[in-house]
């Protein structure tokens, strides 16, 4: 660009001002004279000294070094808690538990299985006895009636009495799992919400004390030059007694009014902690009602759900399971080719029908185990949603601070920046530079500025 | 893992530094007035950079896909295999498109200089005061017509020096106490950890990490303290030998300055 403009200054002044030459000749040189800066050696910068700061040793003696050194406790306790990888699994027995309930789960499976097995075995009896009757009907002959059917029904209260009190062993179970769930659930809920209103808490907190620094700043700011002017007044040994007293009392008075804002907004900003800490409380206790009702409606519901299931299961098992008295007392799944075809026709029927029935209750039975089991892992999934939102939280917080943070730092170092160029310029400095590794002949800034900087606090 | 390594040593080592620079009195005014500064994050944001950057992010993300597609399945060993060939693509993929960008930078920051009659020219980051401020004349020159014109002239010898802290942190006496100091820290800050968990209240939490900084600053100036002002003590003498005036990291020092690394690393052997 540089050189792209002198040349095309001299093609205008070579074409517009060709008449004129002595005056190109003279303007030409002036020109060229500009643009061959890096050929000729240009006029020396005027001469002097480097400096240099330790901008930390200054930091640390800012007014707002404490609060810069907050928000890094504060980082680092989150950056400790919530990134550390031996923490980022918040419940270690969470896995553990899962996968107690996925053992338990199976094992009801097992006997579900079992029952189903027991039931087919009833459903066959049933089917038996109603093929028996039919052939009875069509004047086939067999034992005695009665017999047989006091067998079978003695044989299917038996049963029927071993699934009741397996039905209720598992609702027990499946209660007391629940139970655990609901404990666990709330104990994260409860965490969950307690984290919340005290990163809330704090945020509110730190942002107060931001605002005040930031007018403990701006106060200062603004009343250095008067300070300065008058402290430079009191080194005055020509000073008579009143004039000092008097200089002394606009600078008491100028720390009064200071002090006096600063503790106003204090004030203020205690009264608005202590309300949010109010409403914060109040705020968790309300939803942290909301949700343990919410659970235990959610485990109520199951619970009720399993039980009529296992009602439904247990009562279907009550009704007679030989409706008639004639029976083969033989379990028959093949039709004999020898019978009648009306009756074949019949027994065949009732072997279709008998399938069928038990299909659809056998499917209602796993149909049943499999919604538990997607139910408690669906909440299962829930306590480990809580904790990811936990550690999103966290996460964000440290973004939010490492910002303040950030923004804290520039501007104190901005202030610092302010005073350095003062000294610099006072001092005849040309150039300061920080983050110096060896200071070996550069005059070092660092005292006066610590001066200045601890002036502020005043 | 090792990048992340060296760079957490580099971390440990760079705090110590600067929080252990003692100001020693001032040997006297030197005459220096060919200090520039240049601001490369505005450069950064010129368009062919930004370009360039948008271009390398875009194929980083193709990478990354092949590399997720081709690593899901593999061994451990083979994964780490497969890192190191997407790393050395992605790093030849930056070398292609950054490479001749710098180049052109380079040269241009050169030619300001040397028009300016500066001898070294620094990130704009470490100046509070002073200096030439060089950004908008090398701006000016990436972004007009045709390439700049490198100098004709090599920059007169610079009284500000630089080192560079990574080879410092290489030597084996420094990397061997950095390194206990970082093994160290993990241990802190488990520890510390476990103690956070039990804190009840803000005070117990305060309290954990005033006690977790404080066993590493007593540990620090245990171990890395005098190992710090040992090599402090070598680069203020090699400066002084060669007449400089002030020792920067390598980092901040954009365009000219005199590299005393191998002489501070001869010193510490």
């Amino acid at each position: 660009m540089i050189h792209s403009a002198c040349g095309g200054t001299q093609r205008a002044l070579a074409a517009g001002l060709g008449a004129l030459a002595l005056t190109v000749s003279a303007l030409a040189f002036l020109v060229l004279s500009g643009c061959s800066h890096g050929a000729t050696k240009p006029a020396p910068a005027p001469k002097g000294a480097v400096g240099y700061v330790v901008m930390d040793d200054l930091v640390k003696k800012h007014p707002l070094y404490e609060q810069l050194a907050r928000y890094d406790r504060s980082i680092e306790a989150f950056d400790l808690t919530s990134t550390a990888p031996q923490v980022a699994a918040s419940d270690p027995h969470l896995a553990d538990r899962e996968r107690e309930l996925q053992k338990q789960l199976n094992e009801a499976a097992d006997r579900t299985r079992k029952l189903i097995d027991e039931k087919q075995k009833q459903y066959q009896a049933q089917e038996s006895a109603a093929i028996a009757a039919a052939m009875r009907g069509a004047g086939a002959g067999g034992p005695s009636a009665a017999q047989i059917a006091g067998s079978v029904n003695a044989t299917a209260q038996q049963q029927q009495r071993g699934v009741a009190v397996q039905a209720q062993r598992d609702l027990n179970a499946y209660r007391s799992t629940l139970q655990k769930q609901d404990g666990a659930q709330v104990a994260a809920a409860q965490k969950a919400l307690s984290d919340r209103a005290d990163r809330t808490y704090r945020a509110k907190a730190d942002e107060l004390q931001s605002k005040e620094s930031a007018l403990s700043l701006k106060m200062a700011s603004e009343d250095a030059p008067q300070r300065l002017a008058l402290r430079t007044k009191l080194t005055s040994l020509a000073l008579d007694d009143a004039a000092r007293e008097d200089a002394q009392k606009q600078l008491t008075a100028i720390d009064r009014k200071e002090a006096d804002a600063l503790a106003a907004l204090r004030n203020r900003d205690q009264q608005t902690l202590v309300a949010l800490q109010a409403q914060l409380k109040d705020q968790v206790q309300s939803e942290l009602t909301a949700q343990v009702a919410a659970i235990r409606k959610r485990s109520e519901g199951s619970l009720a759900q399993r039980q009529q299931t296992l009602s439904r299961q247990v009562s279907n098992l009550g009704g007679p399971v030989v409706k008639t008295n004639v029976v083969n007392g033989r379990v028959q799944q093949q039709v004999s080719s020898n019978l009648p075809p009306a009756l074949r026709g019949r027994i065949e029927q009732l072997h279709t029908d008998y399938q069928k029935r038990f299909a659809a209750d056998a499917k209602t039975t796993i149909a049943d185990f499999e919604k538990t089991r997607r139910d408690l892992g669906k909440r299962f999934a829930q306590l480990h949603g809580i904790d990811g939102a936990s550690q999103q939280g966290a996460q964000a917080q440290i973004m939010s601070l490492r910002k303040k943070r950030e923004d804290l730092y520039g501007e104190i170092i901005a202030q610092i920046d302010r005073e350095v160029r003062l000294i610099a310029q006072q001092r005849g400095i040309s150039v300061v530079l920080t983050n110096i590794i060896a200071p070996a002949g550069g005059v070092d800034l660092t005292p006066d500025a610590l001066k200045d900087i601890e002036s502020l606090h005043e | 893992m090792n990048q992340l390594f060296t760079r957490g040593r580099a971390a440990a080592l760079a705090f110590a530094l600067g929080a252990a620079i003692v100001a020693t009195p001032a040997i006297g005014a030197n005459d220096v007035t060919d200090i520039g500064s240049l601001d490369q994050q505005a450069l950064a944001a010129l368009p062919q950079f930004q370009a360039a950057n948008k271009q390398l992010n875009a194929y980083g993300a193709g990478l990354q896909k092949q590399y997720v597609g081709r690593a899901q399945h593999a061994s451990q060993s083979d994964q780490q295999r497969l890192a190191g060939e997407f790393q050395g693509k992605m790093a030849e993929k930056q070398r292609q498109l950054f490479g001749p960008l710098f180049g052109r930078a380079q040269v241009a920051i050169a030619s300001v200089a040397s028009s300016k009659n500066l001898t070294v020219v620094v990130d704009k980051r470490i100046v509070v005061f002073g200096g030439q401020d060089i950004t908008n004349s090398v701006k000016d020159l990436l972004t007009g017509v045709g390439d700049p014109v490198p100098p004709v002239s090599t920059p007169p010898p610079s009284k500000v020096g630089y080192v560079d802290q990574s080879a410092i942190d290489q030597t084996p006496k420094v990397k061997s106490v950095t390194d206990d100091f970082l093994k160290f820290k993990q241990e802190q800050d488990k520890a510390a950890a476990d103690k956070l968990k039990g804190a009840k209240t803000a005070a117990d939490r305060d309290n954990v990490l005033k006690d977790y900084r404080k066993t590493l600053d007593d540990q620090q100036n245990k171990t890395l303290k005098p190992m710090v002002d040992s090599t402090r003590s070598a680069i203020g003498e090699v400066a002084k030998a060669k007449g400089l005036i002030l020792v920067v990291d390598k980092g901040n020092i954009v365009f000219g300055g005199v590299d005393i690394t191998k002489d501070v690393t001869d010193k510490l052997k």
